[in-house]
């Protein structure tokens, strides 16, 4: 089996805070929440995805929908349903996408228990551009009160063998970045070029 | 720096020879370094405790430097329920060299290990088999392993989950000589038919296989309770509280569930692993192999027969970093030599590499476990709904030639063709006769043909799934029951396959296959360790692979006579 | 409930379906030869009657103490006790055991049941030992309802 490598753009990404995240009054929005070492102590998902296309992606997905995004940091949890659970609770729209640094991602909705979910994609492995952008754009729909396809899962056997204790390994170190106690905060992407050469 | 930007990717060139090696599959595997102080670390660790134990009053009030006012609930549990109280201080206080040695003793007898492997605290048990290297480890499983059987468990699923194609498999399974099937589900809701086929299917392959459907509790204790399957193994344990909570159990609610499977005649095992504490965040700072003794002494505590172990579904954590395979090898013999039946893994998808894909079972396939695999896919990986085993039907040839080379009974035979074809053709008509009967969406002779002949789910016609699932639902809400089966099978004429069913169902009611490591052979007779107790005492005892069985394993597909040469036995 | 004291077992007597079948009965009272294909087709049998009864798990609790494996005996003689609770009630004890849960006030009313409705001291006393347990590793639920969104 194939996993998907990085065709990205050379870009990078940075995250700058702009203060404590607020609840969103706009009901045409949704709210991307990042993991604490997202686009910080890490800059790409398991398998080399840019944390920049990651975020390229998932923004030009919404914003086709006619939709907005807003960027928070969640810094106190690991935990991808919390942090997506965080941010649908702060989303005008109720709807977020939360993003762990090695790329697993999940839908959610602000009516739902925490640990359910709208959509979930666990094998961070397979995710690659064009699943990101599919995301962002479901999420938009979601938030416009839609049903959606669900964006098809892929599944790799071999997976396992691959990439199962790198997968360990980076949540791990993503849990080491926590700052227990401290709020989700506002944040900009400042893009980039990259720095070749 | 100032030349126009070029697509440069300069790498330093490459040997040749390099570049075969990288387009070698193993380097499509996944190794890290250890990192011991989390937990990413498989046997040695210095943040793993000492050995210790104290006992006051009749009670263990220090575990492994721990004292009872600050046990987590492993650790109460394990003292109150699975460590002897009466020898634990005597036995922790042994030298670990002198246990580990008796371990490979042929002159120490298995019940001499037991009567000191009761009381010893789980940092000691570690502290024991890290003295091991990888060949004590499989000369211990050799005389530790409860039954003196060695047996295989298979995988039987469909990645269209076709009722037809896991009674064909489940057949052609049973017959090549899987000791127990087990099943699982893509869509959830068709697990009544499946369970069904099954059940069906093994009892056409081989009468007395016993089958599972692994689902949540509640479904497969239900399905159990019917006698559509006659055992379970999916009930996870962890060996760290916050991980163990995280699973929404304790050692408390797992153990009432054990009472409730045995409440019901049905066998159970529980199921646990190296690398899944870490895998999930909360290893403590403790090694793979020192939370999976933990969880193999609170499986010994709850009084459940025994343990599928072996990493199961985390085993790309284990066997990406140094010395996973050995901590994987121990934990099945650490299994056993707490008297639980072993059900020892090898049923993942665990390398690229078929050379690695071999190593890893050699640790239970020579010396032989309860079930070397707990899940060789009866079907192509392709259709393996635990997502894909370490061995699957393409690998069959295979896994019957290493039996033939070294003379070892992995649990399986070569069967020829036309059994193959007529087990296969019988388990779709049984089954048709029992859809008929239970007036399911019925079978047709397109889907027969291609049943006999298949190999994977996209050789058989598509099933009307929404009328499958109508009547999936109507086996639960009509409460059929494994009777009903047998009634089907019996009026259609299937009497031999209706027979076999009901004395599968029968043994129930004897309770005979709830103790360690119990089976039933094929003339039904329920073999455990009561009644075939491993008693390996060095070369020349024990089980060996010798008489009628070894005959069996001497068939291969190809086999030129050495009476005619010109042509092959079989 | 069983009149005559259950006999002595030693391990010799193991499979009880082959060595010892006059001891087996189902709980409705049949003995284990009765279940038959003749039975079943003549609609004699329920599924009923395919169950274990709990004299026969104490029977196989001692040939697991007298195969020195004293957990595995304690397993069967909570299945034995097991046996006289409906299915769905089974269910819905094992979920009042998960973490948080049950309150400890919970938990007591759960043993008591076990005892007096079930005669089932042996898993009343696991009941009490995890509330116990519970209490100390703040595994009890909370009385009041988490008010989390």
């Amino acid at each position: 089996m194939t996993t998907p490598t990085a065709t990205a753009p050379d870009r990078t990404v940075s995250l700058r805070e702009v203060g404590p995240a607020r609840r969103g009054t706009r009901p045409d929005e949704v709210v991307i929440a990042l993991s604490p070492a997202f686009a910080g102590h890490f800059s790409k998902t398991i398998v080399d995805v840019p944390h920049a296309e990651v975020l390229r992606q998932l923004l030009a997905g919404i914003e086709e929908q006619g939709v907005t995004a807003r960027l928070v940091r969640v810094i106190d949890t690991a935990d991808l349903a919390a942090i997506s659970h965080t941010a649908a609770r702060l989303s005008g729209s109720g709807i977020s996408v939360g993003v762990l640094s090695r790329g697993t991602t999940m839908i959610h909705q602000k009516d739902l228990p925490r640990l359910s979910n709208l959509e979930l994609f666990p094998q961070s492995p397979l995710l690659d551009a064009p699943v990101f952008r599919m995301i962002g754009s479901n999420a938009a729909q979601y938030a416009k009160g839609e049903h959606p396809q669900p964006v098809p899962t892929r599944n790799d056997q071999m997976a396992r063998p691959r990439w199962q204790a790198k997968a360990a390994l980076l949540h791990l170190k993503e849990f080491d970045c926590i700052e227990a106690g401290r709020d989700p905060v506002e944040v900009e992407a400042v893009f980039s070029r990259g720095t070749t050469g | 720096m100032t030349t126009a930007p070029r697509p440069t990717t300069a790498a330093p060139r490459q040997s040749l020879r390099t570049e075969i090696l990288e387009a070698r599959p193993v380097n499509l595997d996944g190794f890290v370094e250890e990192w011991p102080e989390k937990g990413l670390v498989a046997m040695e660790s210095e943040f793993d405790p000492a050995p210790s134990v104290r006992v006051e009053g009749g009670q263990i009030v220090e575990l492994d430097g721990r004292s009872r006012d600050d046990f987590d609930f492993m650790d109460t549990f394990i003292a109150n329920h699975a460590i002897d109280v009466e020898s634990a201080e005597r036995c922790t206080a042994m030298p670990s060299a002198q246990i580990a040695r008796m371990l490979i003793d042929p002159g120490v007898s298995r019940d001499e290990v037991l009567a000191v492997s009761r009381g010893l605290t789980p940092a000691k048990v570690l502290d024991v088999v890290k003295l091991m290297n990888v060949v004590e480890i499989m000369q211990g499983m050799q005389k530790m392993r409860a039954r003196r059987t060695p047996a295989n468990q298979g995988h039987s699923t469909s990645a269209r989950d076709n009722p037809i194609q896991v009674a064909a498999d489940a057949a052609e399974g049973a017959l090549r000589g899987f000791a127990e099937l087990e099943t699982t589900l893509g869509v959830l809701r068709y697990a009544p038919m499946v369970a069904i086929a099954l059940q069906v299917g093994a009892q056409v392959g081989r009468g007395g296989v016993l089958t599972q459907c692994a689902l949540e509790e509640a479904t497969e204790l239900e399905l159990g309770m019917r006698g559509i399957t006659a055992y379970a193994e999916t009930i996870s344990i962890y060996g760290t509280e916050s991980v163990f909570i995280d699973g929404d159990d304790t050692p408390w609610s797992k153990s009432f569930l054990a009472a409730a499977y045995a409440s019901r005649g049905i066998k159970m095992r529980f199921t646990s692993g190296t690398g899944s504490e870490v895998q999930m965040g909360n290893a403590e700072g403790k090694s793979m192999l020192y939370l999976e003794i933990r969880c193999i002494l609170m499986a010994k505590g709850a009084g459940v027969q025994g343990l599928q172990n072996g990493s199961i579904s985390c085993i790309g954590v284990p066997g990406a970093v140094p010395g996973g395979l050995r901590a994987v090898a121990a934990e099945n013999l650490v299994a056993s030599m707490v008297d639980l039946e072993c059900a020892s893994g090898n049923d993942q998808s665990f390398s690229h590499s078929a050379m690695r894909r071999t190593a890893r079972a050699m640790p239970q396939m020579l010396p032989g476990t309860d079930f070397v695999c707990s899940g060789y896919s009866s079907v192509p990986n392709a259709d393996n709904m635990f997502a894909g085993s370490n061995f699957d039907t393409e690998d069959f040839d295979d896994w019957n030639t290493i039996q033939r080379d070294f003379q070892v009974d992995g649990g399986l035979r070569h069967v020829r063709e036309d059994e193959i074809l007529a087990a296969r053709n019988k388990a779709a008509r049984a089954l048709q006769a029992v859809f008929a009967h239970l007036e399911l969406p019925p079978i047709t002779e397109d889907e027969i043909e291609a049943a006999t002949y298949a190999n994977s789910s996209n050789d058989y016609p598509l099933r009307d799934v929404l009328a499958d699932l109508k009547g999936a639902q109507s086996v639960m809400d009509r409460g059929i029951t494994g009777l009903d089966l047998v009634k089907g099978l019996e009026s259609a004429g299937f009497h031999d396959v209706a027979e076999n069913l009901l004395t599968v169902l029968r043994q129930r009611v004897s309770g005979d296959l709830l103790q360690t490591s119990a089976v039933l052979t094929g003339d039904f007779t329920p073999l455990s360790a009561i009644n075939d107790p491993n008693d390996y005492a060095g070369p020349g005892t024990g089980y060996r692979l010798q008489g009628e069985r070894w005959e069996q394993l001497k068939k291969l597909r190809h086999v030129t006579s050495s009476t005619n040469p010109e042509t092959e036995v079989g | 409930m069983s009149a005559s004291p259950p006999p002595e077992l030693t391990t010799a007597d193991y499979p009880l379906s082959i060595n010892r079948p006059e001891l087996l009965h189902t709980p409705s009272g049949k003995p284990i030869t009765a279940l038959t294909m003749d039975a079943v087709v003549s609609g004699e049998l329920s599924a009923e009657d395919l169950r274990i009864a709990p004299e026969t798990l104490q029977l196989q609790a001692q040939l697991a103490d007298a195969s020195n494996r004293p957990q595995l005996a304690a397993n069967f003689r909570r299945a034995a006790e097991m046996t006289a609770i409906p299915d769905d009630e089974v269910l819905a004890m094992y979920n009042a055991l998960r973490p948080r849960a049950s309150t400890a006030a919970q938990l007591a009313e759960l043993a008591a049941r076990l005892e007096g409705t079930y005669g089932a001291p042996v898993c009343a006393a696991l009941v009490r030992e995890a509330a116990e347990v519970y209490a100390r590793r703040d595994l009890l639920a909370r009385p009041v309802a988490d008010s989390d969104q």
